[in-house]
């Protein structure tokens, strides 16, 4: 069996992730040329490489396309309902840091903790004749954050698929559920995060596909095991 | 095997449902998805069907036909009262079960006169089930948030704490947590540095100096335009905040609220049980607990026995336009829920009607019915 593992196709994200890889030994070249979406692990016929955007790593995994992949957690667990059962984190591995986190407006000084979101969501309709709105691209985390965690359930969300941090200034959304790596962003944009608003502290991770056959295989069990030495 | 999945039940079903004085009226499947989502909340996304027109406008597959039904009736401009009854499929994706499903029921809106309106819904719905169900016992449940609110009322506890446990009512997880919180010693409450600075600075005490601090703020970070809370609605909740980081709920009202949540009896009983509980904790409920009893009265006239339904004091629905009677009604000994139903007094101006307009109603799950019957036969 060839184990193939999707790793992020550009950018910082995809440096990295072969730095990683060949620290454990696992020097990955591509196939071709630079830009070719297929890659090899030099000596090793039984690893395949596919380079993928970041968003389709999620995908592939949950599809069992790609045993492994490199990835954000953040992504796995937007992407996927049961994250948990359908795939396993099997190395965090020290880069691409960035939290999602729920932030308001600066100014709304009465709200600091999600409990003050909470009873300002609660009688929005009331004083405003529409629900509170959030702004993000992280539909699952935000439901599962505000209805699971902290049982807030009147509010809305409005898809924003990029620069959320300026919607409230533009009056799009009143508070946002967002990544973020330095807060600098936040705060230029006078947003605050909620003390206990940090629904994700997400980095870049080796993932595994649950497949039954991965069950006693040496190579999966390699990987793993010489990228956990690593990291 | 039957060809179409509608119960064979169904046409005896809808003559006793015109039987009770109502008029049938249908909706389309296809539905508008903004107010279902508005109304229940965003979780609610995951178990409807939602699609999206030509035009980008979200659409969903009919999940259940209260809304639709009270659209409908502020479309048409139709006068109340008025009864209304319905049988049709929904749709909800569920983990178990079928995804379509057949639901029928009334909804009764624009009945003044409050107490006879639930407790005829409440019959209405024990009627259509004994009818379909002969030989089945049921067991009904029932329970009414608006006694809850006179009780945290009479408590004496802050107008932001009052909405805080009203807004939990309805689901046992959040209201523990929150009375948990609610009475641990430490101070509550998480503020900023900005607030502290302005508490420092004395801000905080005068009231329109806060509210011009705040709007100065906002036209210097360039939020005023959009602002959806205003500076004298954040001076306000600080203030509410600030007061609710200083009271705790001491341990005699917390005990008070645990048993009062934990009452759970025969309908019949309750109501002296409920005076019984008020008169012992030393707490005012006069209002809601004649209207309660009412209701009970009500019950009786309507040939419903109080002593065949069980009062929950915790028994509620956490969506904020169940504003009193819930109920429930379940083969005895099973948690099947085969008829829910309950009071939504806020739901039609919520939904854009111009005038206040009092409305109960109840859903049958007609596949549990169906799979009774079969079970019977």
């Amino acid at each position: 069996m060839t184990i193939t593992i999707g790793l992020p196709s550009k950018g910082r994200m995809k440096e990295d992730s072969s730095a990683v890889l060949a620290r454990a030994g696992f020097t990955v070249t591509a196939v071709g040329n630079d830009r070719s979406y297929r890659g090899r692990v030099e000596g090793r016929d039984d690893i395949e490489i596919a380079f993928l955007s970041a968003s389709e790593i999620s995908r592939e995994i949950a599809a069992g396309t790609v045993d492994f992949g490199v990835t954000g957690e953040d992504l796995v667990r937007e992407g996927l309902a049961e994250a948990d059962a359908r795939v396993e984190f099997s190395a965090r591995l020290g880069f691409g840091h960035a939290d999602v986190v729920v932030a308001a407006p600066e100014i709304w000084l009465d709200v600091d903790t999600m409990a003050d979101l909470g009873d300002v969501a609660a009688d929005f309709r009331a004083r405003h004749g529409r629900r509170l709105t959030i702004a993000t691209k992280y539909w699952r985390l935000t439901q599962q954050f505000f209805s699971g965690n902290h049982g807030i359930q009147l509010y809305r969300i409005v898809e924003s698929l990029g620069a959320t941090e300026g919607a409230p200034a533009s009056g799009s959304a009143d508070i946002i559920v967002d990544i973020t790596s330095t807060g600098s962003t936040l705060v230029a944009n006078h947003l605050k995060i909620l003390a206990d608003g940090v629904i994700l502290k997400s980095e870049a991770c080796l993932v595994r596909a649950r497949k039954p056959e991965h069950e006693g295989d040496a190579v999966v069990a390699e990987i793993v095991e010489r990228v956990r030495g690593v990291v | 095997m039957p060809l179409s999945n509608l119960p064979a039940f169904a046409p005896d079903l809808v003559a006793d449902l015109e039987r009770l004085g109502t008029e049938r009226v249908d909706t389309p499947v296809i539905q508008p998805a903004e107010p279902f989502l508005d109304m229940a909340g965003e979780d609610l996304r995951r178990r409807i069907f939602l699609t999206e027109s030509e035009t980008g406008k979200s659409l969903c597959l009919r999940p259940e036909f209260t809304i639709p039904v009270c659209l409908r009736h502020i479309e048409t401009a139709m006068g109340t009262p008025r009864r209304y009854a319905y049988l049709g499929e929904v749709f909800r994706q569920r983990r178990e079960g079928a995804n379509e499903f057949y639901q029928a029921g009334i909804e009764d809106l624009g009945e003044t006169d409050v107490a006879r309106a639930d407790a005829r819904a409440v019959r209405d719905a024990m009627t259509v089930l004994e009818n379909r169900l002969p030989g089945v016992t049921l067991s009904v449940v029932l329970g009414d948030q608006s006694v809850f609110e006179a009780v945290v009322a009479a408590c004496g506890l802050p107008a932001g704490w009052q909405k805080r446990l009203v807004h939990a009512f309805g689901n046992q997880a959040q209201l523990q947590r929150l009375m948990a919180d609610l009475s641990s010693p430490a101070p509550a409450g998480v503020f900023g540095p900005e607030v502290e600075r302005l508490a420092i600075l004395g801000k905080l005490d005068d009231e329109a100096a806060l509210i011009a601090h705040i709007d100065e703020t906002m036209e210097a970070t360039g939020y005023s335009t959009n602002a959806s809370r205003s500076p004298a609605d954040i001076a306000r909740r600080l203030r509410e905040k600030m007061e609710l980081a200083n009271t705790r709920l001491d341990a005699r009202t917390l005990a008070l609220l645990r048993e009062f949540l934990a009452l759970e009896l025969s309908l019949a009983e309750a109501p002296a049980a409920l005076a019984a509980f008020a008169d012992k904790a030393g707490l005012a409920l006069g209002e809601a607990l004649a209207r309660f009893e009412r209701r009970v009265s009500a019950l009786r006239e309507a040939g419903a026995d109080p002593a065949r339904i069980a009062y929950r004091a915790a028994f509620g629905r956490p969506l904020d336009y169940y504003t009193g009677l819930v109920f429930e009604i379940a083969p005895a000994g099973s948690a099947l829920v085969l008829a829910g139903g309950g009071r939504y007094d806020r739901l039609l101006t919520l939904l854009g009607a111009r005038e206040r307009i009092p409305a109960v109603g109840f859903s049958l799950w007609l596949d549990r019915i169906q799979s009774l019957t079969e079970a019977a036969a």
